[in-house]
Order: C-alpha cells, then structure tokens, then sequence
C-alpha cells in the first residue's frame, strides 16, 4: 500500500503576467517503509516538489495523497529536515529535539525520556544539555534528524540535509538515517544533487530535471548497506545510468 | 600593559594639563575652572547632599522615560513587524514624527503637561521610543526563511512563532537598540531640564549659568556623564546576561 502519492503535481510561480512551471505534472508513489531518493541539478525543482509534498506549498494542479488523505496544510504525520539544520540556538539541544512536541502540548516525562533516547540513537546522549552552536556541523544535522522524528512521523522529507557536511561526516550521517529509518520503518523521501549519495541510500531513485521526472530505477544493492557496497562494480553501473539520465535531460 | 592602563593614563594626563594650564595661567575660574575646584565642588555637592535630590530626579525622569518609551516602541515595532499592511500605513507617520526635532517639543509639553517631571518623561519616552520599533521591527522580520519555514510545518501559531522564533532570533538586535536608547534617554532627560524643568541636573546647569557659577557647572557635567555611564554599563550587563544563552558556543 502507498503511504504517499503524487498525483500529477504542478507547480506554477505567477511572476508578473508569466508563469514559470517549477514543477510539471508529477505522479509518484512510495509505498510504506520504503526509501526514496530524488535527484537532480541545483534549480530543478526538487526542492519545490519536496514543499508540495509537505504541504508547505499547494500545488498548482493535481495533489499529494498522505494515506489517502489530501494534504493541504503541513502536517504532523511528516517530518521535515531542511538544508541548514536550522536548530533555535537559544536553546539546548534537547528542547530544540523536544521544539515539535512543545509547541503543540505541554512536555510530559515520557517525551524527555523520547528524546533522550533519539539522542542517544544518533550519538548525542551527552549533548543534551550544550547549545547548538557549541556542536559541529555534523552534530547538529544530528539533532534536526533527531527533532523530526520526535513526534514519530509516518514520512521524512529531507532537502539535501548532508550538503554543506564534509564527505567522511557524510557517510556516518548517510549510515545513522539508514539505520534509524530501518528501525522504525520510516517512510523517506530524500532529495539531493549527489548521484552516490542517492544510490547508496534508495531503494528507488527519480531523476529531476526541468521540472519533469526524467527517468527512474529501482536500487537492487543488498540490504543494509555498508561502506564497501560504493566500491562495487553494480553500484557504479547504477551511478553512471542515474548520470547518464540527467545527461540525457 | 594592558589597553585599561592606558585608557586611565590618558584620563590622568589630561587631567593633570588641564590643571597645569590653569594654574600657569591664571584663567579666571568663570571661564575655566579647574579640575581640582570642579572635583572639590562635585565632592561638596555630594556630601551635603544638595547634588543628591537633583540626580535623583533626572535618573527617576530617564528611568521613567526610557521604560515606557521602550515598552511603546518594543510593542509597536512587533505590531508594525508582524503586520505589512500596518507596516505600509504608519512608517512614514513615523518618520515624519522622528524627523521633527523633539526637543522642539518641550514648549508645547509645558504648556500641556505643566513644567517639571511629566513633561521631561514625556520627551526622553518620545526619544527612545525611535530605536526600539526601528531595531524591533528590524530584528523581528530578518529571520532565517527554513526556519519560519520549519515554524509553519511543525503547525506553530502565530503567537509562538512570535514568542518562540522572532523575538528571541531578534533579541540581539532589539538589545541594541535599548542601549542606544539608554544613551539618547540621558541627553533627552537633561536637555528637556534645560526648558521644562524647575530641578534635576538640566535645570541645575541653567541655575548655576544664571549664578555665574562655573564650577558649579563643570561638576554637573561630570555628574551627567558619570550617570551616563554607569547606565550604560548596567544596560550592557543586562544585556550580556539576556543574550548568555545566545552567546553559547560564539567565539568571544
């Protein structure tokens, strides 16, 4: 059964008395715990398609079906990881994990002991009390992975949130989310401009390119994935083909 | 040595010239009195107790002054910030009320609120109340795009969003402001004891004018600026306490 489903998604900035098509009748579907990655150059409209899917932006034409229920505001079953890790540096790095969950309720013990947990998942247990600007790049991509998924969203939409990070940083990164989406069977739509990034982590890849899907394949590399599978013969043949489709564009 | 030894240096220098100048000299103490007569009168002034009263006054006329005109400010700047079509209609109100030089003003407060404390706190609230909705309405509205982006996908009201995201993202600048207002608030209170007061360390100036009172005079401009900077230095020390969290992690 699909948990999300794009159903011919358009999206249209009205720029004086032209309209630039950002995104052009999408239609895509993941099915539950499933990981996919959306690839494509910078200005390709990923981004834009990841807000729609969000309901951060209302698309021009067609919808986004969340469990077969119109998304039309943002909502709580999704979480959201953007580009910067966009944490509150006046506060700690546990109330910035705990910020979902207090702006709709007051915190009950069970949400700290959440948290805590989250932070111990991504290697922060200690930093629960330091401020964000005391972290490192990497660490604070940490805590906003840990933040989207303290209230245990259905899907997680990340927008290159490893971009600004350091290749090694990287792959840890690339390694916690797998691992962490594989143990609460989160449903992942991940979109990047890093062809490797995207193979290692999909199951299914879409290419963007001018506001269209260009092609699409299913990842066929042995699960879970560790560090060797990007020195494969099969996962460079895959890199080629995702490289050749935007190409092609 | 440090950059303090040679701050202090610098004041023991000119003092000791100043003196030195005036004793070579001769100048008449109604011209220029010198430092050792402005200090004896200030100390004078202190003991008995007659300054005391006075700056009592005007720092009661700045306080006062300098709170509700922040306040005033703080609250329009977020009422201005949050609302563009708010923003369209009043700015250039305000600016045309900024660029009337208020002290102009204090004529008109007397002959409204009367001569002495009321008019004075009305002018110095008029005076701070500019860079409080300027840097309020500045530091509210410049903030990060995904994270007011990150605000409405965690469904956050408007309220929140307020309290939680713009006001603290924006306190650095809203703090900065408020300093800025301490310093105008002192001028202002003083200036307007020029006109409207009757006591206070302004109206004292204009007394000790009117007695050919140099001394007199010189030690109530040291009186002002030592207020001045005491207010300054507390204002940054709440300043530094407020923003501590903010700090963490900075480089100092």
């Amino acid at each position: 059964m699909s948990i999300v489903e794009i159903a011919g998604a358009t999206y249209a900035y009205q720029s004086g008395p032209r309209s630039e098509i950002v995104v052009d009748r999408i239609g895509w579907t993941i099915g539950r715990g499933e990981f996919h990655c959306l690839v494509g150059r910078s200005g390709c409209g990923k981004t834009t398609l990841l807000k729609v899917a969000a309901g951060l932006l209302q698309p021009t034409e067609g919808a986004v079906y969340i469990q077969g229920a119109k998304v039309l505001e943002p909502s709580t079953q999704v979480g959201f990881v953007f580009q910067t890790p966009t944490l509150l540096e006046w506060e700690t790095v546990r109330d910035n994990v705990l910020l979902p969950i207090s702006l709709k309720r007051r915190l009950r013990p069970q949400d700290r002991k959440n948290a805590a947990e989250l932070l111990e998942l991504v290697g922060l247990a200690a930093y629960g009390d330091r401020y964000p600007r005391e972290l490192s790049g990497g660490q604070q991509s940490r805590v906003a992975i840990a933040r989207a998924l303290i209230v245990e969203p259905l899907i997680l939409l990340l927008d290159e949130p490893f971009a600004a990070l350091d290749a090694i940083t990287r792959e840890d990164l690339q390694n916690d989310l797998l691992r962490l989406c594989r143990l609460r069977e989160t449903t992942v739509l991940f979109v990047t401009h890093d062809i490797a990034e995207a193979i290692y982590l999909a199951d299914r890849v879409a290419v963007m390119e001018k506001g269209r899907f260009r092609h699409a394949l299913t990842v066929d590399l042995a699960k879970p994935r560790e560090r060797d599978v990007r020195y494969s013969p099969r996962f460079n043949q895959l890199c080629l083909e995702v490289r050749r489709a935007m190409d092609a564009a | 040595m440090s950059t303090r030894t040679y701050t202090w240096g610098l004041l023991v220098a000119f003092l000791a010239g100043w003196e030195l100048i005036c004793r070579a000299t001769g100048v008449s103490e109604l011209v220029l009195p010198a430092p050792s007569v402005v200090l004896r009168t200030l100390f004078d002034g202190l003991a008995t107790g007659y300054l005391l009263p006075h700056i009592w006054l005007t720092s009661a006329e700045m306080l006062l002054g300098l709170a509700t005109g922040c306040l005033i400010g703080f609250l329009c700047g977020i009422a201005l910030g949050e609302n563009d079509f708010l923003r369209r209609v009043f700015y250039p109100y305000i600016i045309a009320s900024q660029v009337v030089p208020k002290l102009a003003l204090v004529p008109l407060f007397i002959v409204w609120f009367g001569f002495g404390m009321t008019s004075t706190v009305v002018i110095t609230a008029l005076i701070c109340f500019f860079p409080l909705l300027e840097n309020t309405m500045t530091g509210i509205h410049h903030i990060d795009p995904q994270k007011r982006e990150l605000f409405r996908m965690l469904g956050a009201t408007r309220l929140q969003t307020l309290l939680r995201l713009k006001i603290p993202a924006g306190l650095p600048v809203i703090l900065a402001g408020v300093r800025v207002a301490v310093v105008l608030a002192l001028v202002g209170a003083v200036v307007a004891e020029f006109i409207a007061g009757r006591e206070g360390l302004g109206a004292m100036i204009i007394a000790s004018q009117g007695m050919m009172d140099s001394p007199l005079m010189f030690a109530l401009l040291v009186a002002i600026t030592g207020l001045g900077i005491l207010f300054y230095e507390a204002t940054l020390f709440v300043e530094q306490r407020l923003l501590r969290r903010h700090m963490k992690g900075m480089d100092q």
